[in-house]
């Protein structure tokens, strides 16, 4: 027999400790074995992996897993054959607005980004600014963007032209007088009338031929967007349901004047576009308000929206077609009689839209919660109904399975081992009694023990621990009795009797360590077990509150209704834990053959 | 095997179950404030609260409590459910049916498949086939069957639309009886995906066991001997090592099937199965305590008597057990 040949004997005391040290390390021998199976390494690599993965999960993990991610980008998205299409991101820095003429439009958007479009391509055009530019018009001669702190960005013929015009954050820009001006509103109901032939002779000239129009309301509120009308006119719109109309002046360069406009509601309008064919126009605000005008002397008329969210971006056709765009990926499509809301499947704020060449074209977007986002290089697995990332998630849900695995697993051998140690050398009534307990035990069903357990407790950690533990002992208890049994009756253990070796000292001594093989077996296999236990009754919502785990994440996942669609949250979770639990078994097979040495053929 | 030992394991198994019995009752009452919580609409007053605590009978002493219990329970009485206001029993028998049926076709399954694969890995064992085939056992028990379930719902269910994702019936159905419900093509159809997928989990486990045992089995002498008697290597598999290498499989059969009734309830919630362990989510959920007790005592029930027969069974299949 390996171990026991010195117990019998009372060395001395170093010597002793060298023995022991020996004779725990020919116990452990065989599980050197585990290292000449291709599986059962691959197995350990693979443990070893996720157990890295959950002890440096803070390092490994690309977000804060419960952090609600919100993103700005340069958004697009298109309207092709019936349905809208997010395009690929043009950088970073929202877009917010957009304006069209003869197949050419121009973007501009936050930090003075400014892009051209042309048959389905962006080019970026030269910085002029650092501020936000909020709106841009495009002329005859070039375009005209305005933006924060009354930036003006002249994209002429030459170089780009950056000026200041007041101090007032400018929102809008339409052209007018026949494009031999510009009228430009903004913050505090400024309104700028501003000659074409300014922009032509440089920044001084701009700032001081720029005339400032007195407001007739007066209340200093926001003017949100301005458009020129058929007339020759032209209609500024702002919070609270203001609206202005411009009309020119009579004498040669005069600025014109500015009267208030009765519109037929009070709520906030964002946006505003005048057809210039057939004077169909459209003026879209808060909580969904649609305001829509037939022809040019037509009555404004209020449509009931589809949507109640705020609508940014309107676009009116000379065929009576609209559209307006807004907060959360709204879309609204006008066909002549009824507004309809289109799925563009994406949270993006849309500020403006526009038809270019048929093509009808959205930008945004404000920071947005990036909810259900398919797998990209910034979320590898997406992110969930809240917008958390899911490669976080799955990163930390290591941490819960991997403990609850190796906690459970190691409270069910140790009670198990114990029970199965004492029922097997004791023998008689000790037997009995602690036998029948197993089979009591073993007339209990799992899953549903557990579920009881843990709805009648406050779910936490530690029951979720005790439910698998409580029950699974009664294997690994039958398994080492029926081992002790017949090891007990072997001659080691008899002469550690002769020479006077205490029970306990012939039962933890001697006798355990010949069970060890079968006691990391147990082991193995029980880990892979908790793991699946645990994520069951996180499955069930009976797992720990607050804590992330794979069970957890395919429980958000089923009660939020999305996972019928959000592949990308399914489906890496269950594969972790298949990973996971299928190294574990590959660990345990190796353990198999040295717990169970008939099994070593070839 | 003698009649006693029958006796006496029939005796251990009838206390077994009073364990279980009283555990539960215990664990029940203690540990689960006021039940009138969940019986009674919010918003009564004190009095009406005792009359119904009364009429129930959690007003008196918990030791009073615990034998009317027990004579509730030989007698066949389970109570009435908090939720269906029915007596529990006519509840659970239905849950039970559905459940079963659902099991046994998935572990019938698991062990037609499981037992003749085993014993064609040992056969193959140390080739490329064998290591394939455990890791694909090892696999499908592996993987949670929730998560399965799952991805066979986006699959056939939402991608390719080939199979129902829920119930067992596509609504609404008339059946009179349980028989006309289940002997349809449309609850076929519901049918096979949950199955199926019960089915690969349970593979794994009659797979391995038959491969190890039919390992050990091909070590012994008569096999040599069939060798040396000229039998093709097919009949020496299948004729005389696979016939003895059955027992294992055959014991665990049982203790499955035992553990069929409390079995899968992930998978019933996946797929909305009406069965027993969706109804024990949904009475432990709402504390009825009836409910989730005949339930969960059902289940203990099953498991109890089935382990018995594995037992007697282990003993009539192989001659070389004695037992006392």
């Amino acid at each position: 027999m390996r171990p026991g040949s010195s117990a019998g004997s009372r060395p001395p005391a170093r010597s002793r400790t060298a023995a022991r040290t020996r004779y725990l390390a020919q116990a452990l021998a065989p599980l050197r074995l585990i290292f000449h199976d291709r599986l059962a390494t691959t197995g350990v690599v693979i443990l070893g992996a996720v157990i890295v993965m959950a002890l440096a999960a803070p390092l490994v993990a690309t977000h804060d897993p419960r952090a609600i991610v919100e993103r700005a980008e340069a958004s697009w998205m298109t309207f092709d054959d019936g349905e809208w299409r997010v395009r690929t991101a043009l950088g970073l820095d929202p877009l917010y607005d957009l304006d069209v003429r003869a197949g050419e439009a121009i973007a501009v958007g936050a930090s003075g980004l400014a892009l051209r479009h042309q048959a389905d391509a962006w080019t970026p055009l030269p910085l002029a600014t650092d501020a936000t530019l909020w709106s841009v018009a495009l002329g005859a001669d070039g375009a005209l963007a305005v933006g924060d702190g009354g930036a003006v960005v002249w994209y002429g013929d030459g170089p780009p032209l950056a000026a200041t015009l007041g101090d007032a954050d400018l929102l809008g820009v339409t052209w007018v007088d026949d494009g031999a001006a510009a009228l430009i509103v903004g913050a505090g109901e400024a309104v700028w009338h501003l000659p074409l032939a300014a922009l032509h002779e440089g920044v001084e000239a701009l700032e001081q031929r720029a005339t400032r129009l007195p407001s007739p309301v007066g209340r200093g509120l926001l003017l949100q967007a301005v458009a020129a009308d058929v007339d020759g006119s032209a209609i500024a719109v702002g919070e609270r349901g203001l609206a202005l109309r411009w009309t020119p002046g009579e004498a040669p360069g005069s600025a014109g004047t500015l009267q208030p406009l009765t519109l037929p509601t009070f709520r906030g309008f964002n946006g505003l576009h005048v057809d210039q064919d057939s004077g169909r126009a459209l003026i879209v605000g808060e909580r969904g308000t649609l305001l829509r005008r037939e022809g040019p002397d037509a009555r404004w008329v209020e449509d009931p929206p589809p949507d109640t969210r705020a609508l940014r971006g309107a676009w009116i056709g000379p065929d009576g077609q609209a559209w307006a765009v807004g907060r959360n990926g709204v879309a609204l499509a006008f066909d002549g009689t009824t507004w309809r809301r289109d799925a563009t499947g994406t949270e993006r704020h849309f500020r403006a839209v526009v038809v270019v060449e048929g093509r009808t074209v959205a930008v945004g977007s404000d920071p947005f919660v990036d909810k259900l986002a398919p797998p990209s290089s910034v979320h590898w697995f997406g992110t969930d109904h809240l917008g958390r990332d899911l490669f976080s998630q799955n990163v930390y849900g290591s941490r819960i399975a991997l403990l609850v695995g190796f906690l459970g697993a190691a409270l069910v051998v140790l009670i198990g081992t114990n029970v199965g140690l004492f029922a097997g050398y004791f023998r008689g009534r000790t037997d009995t009694v602690l036998m029948r307990i197993v089979d009591v035990m073993y007339g209990i069903p799992f899953e549903p023990f557990a579920m009881i357990l843990v709805l009648l407790f406050d779910p936490s950690l530690l029951i979720v621990i005790l439910a698998i533990s409580l029950l699974t002992w009664r294997t690994v208890a039958r398994l080492i009795r029926s081992q002790v049994l017949s090891l007990s009756e072997r001659p080691f253990v008899k002469a550690a009797r002769v020479a006077g070796a205490s029970d306990l000292r012939i039962l933890y001594l001697h006798i355990a360590p010949n069970v060890l093989p079968l006691v990391f077996l147990e082991l193995a296999i029980i880990l892979g077990a908790s793991i699946i236990a645990e994520a069951t009754l996180s499955f069930l919502g009976l797992g720990p509150p607050q804590s992330i785990s794979w069970g957890g994440i395919l429980h958000n996942a089923r009660l939020s209704g999305a996972w019928r669609t959000a592949w990308w949250w399914n489906v890496p979770p269950g594969a972790f834990i298949m990973i996971t639990v299928l190294a574990v078994f590959f660990i345990s097979r190796a353990l198999e053959v040295i717990a169970n040495p008939r099994l070593r053929t070839r | 095997m003698s009649r006693t030992y029958v006796l006496r394991r029939g005796l251990q198994a009838i206390g077994t179950l009073l364990v279980i019995v009283t555990i539960l009752f215990f664990l029940f009452r203690l540990g689960l404030p006021d039940p009138t919580g969940a019986l009674v609409t919010e918003g009564l007053s004190p009095e009406d609260r005792a009359a119904v605590r009364e009429r129930f009978g959690l007003d008196r002493p918990i030791m009073e409590q615990y034998v009317i219990y027990l004579g509730n329970i030989v007698r066949g009485e389970f109570g009435t459910s908090f939720h269906y206001k029915a007596p529990v029993a006519n509840v659970v028998w239905e849950k039970f049916a559905n459940t079963m049926v659902l099991m046994l076709v998935a572990i019938a399954i698991a062990y037609l498949l499981g037992i003749p694969l085993g014993a064609y890995l040992a056969w193959k064992r140390g080739t490329r086939s064998d290591t394939t085939g455990i890791v694909l056992g090892l696999m499908f028990r592996s993987a949670p069957m929730f998560w399965t379930g799952m991805m066979a719902v986006l699959l056939f269910g939402v991608a390719l639309g080939w199979l129902p994702t829920s119930g067992m019936r596509t609504l609404p159905y008339e059946a009179a009886t349980f028989f006309d419900k289940i002997f349809t093509l449309d609850f076929l159809r519901h049918l096979i995906m949950p199955a199926l997928i019960i089915a690969l989990f349970y593979l794994g486990s009659p797979l391995l066991i038959m491969r190890n045992t039919m390992l050990e089995v091909y070590g012994e002498d008569f096999i040599e001997m069939a060798r040396a008697k000229g039998l093709r290597e097919r009949d020496v598999l299948y004729r005389h090592a696979a016939r003895n290498a059955l027992l294992p499989v055959i014991t665990q059969l049982a203790v499955t099937i035992g553990l069929a009734a409390g079995g899968q309830v992930v998978v019933e919630v996946v797929f909305s199965w009406p069965g027993l362990g969706r109804e024990i989510l949904q009475a432990v959920r709402t504390s009825d305590f009836p409910l989730a007790q005949a339930t969960f005592m059902l289940m203990a029930v099953l498991v109890i008597v089935m382990n018995f027969l594995a037992d007697l069974l282990y003993g009539a299949l192989d001659p070389r057990v004695k037992l006392r």
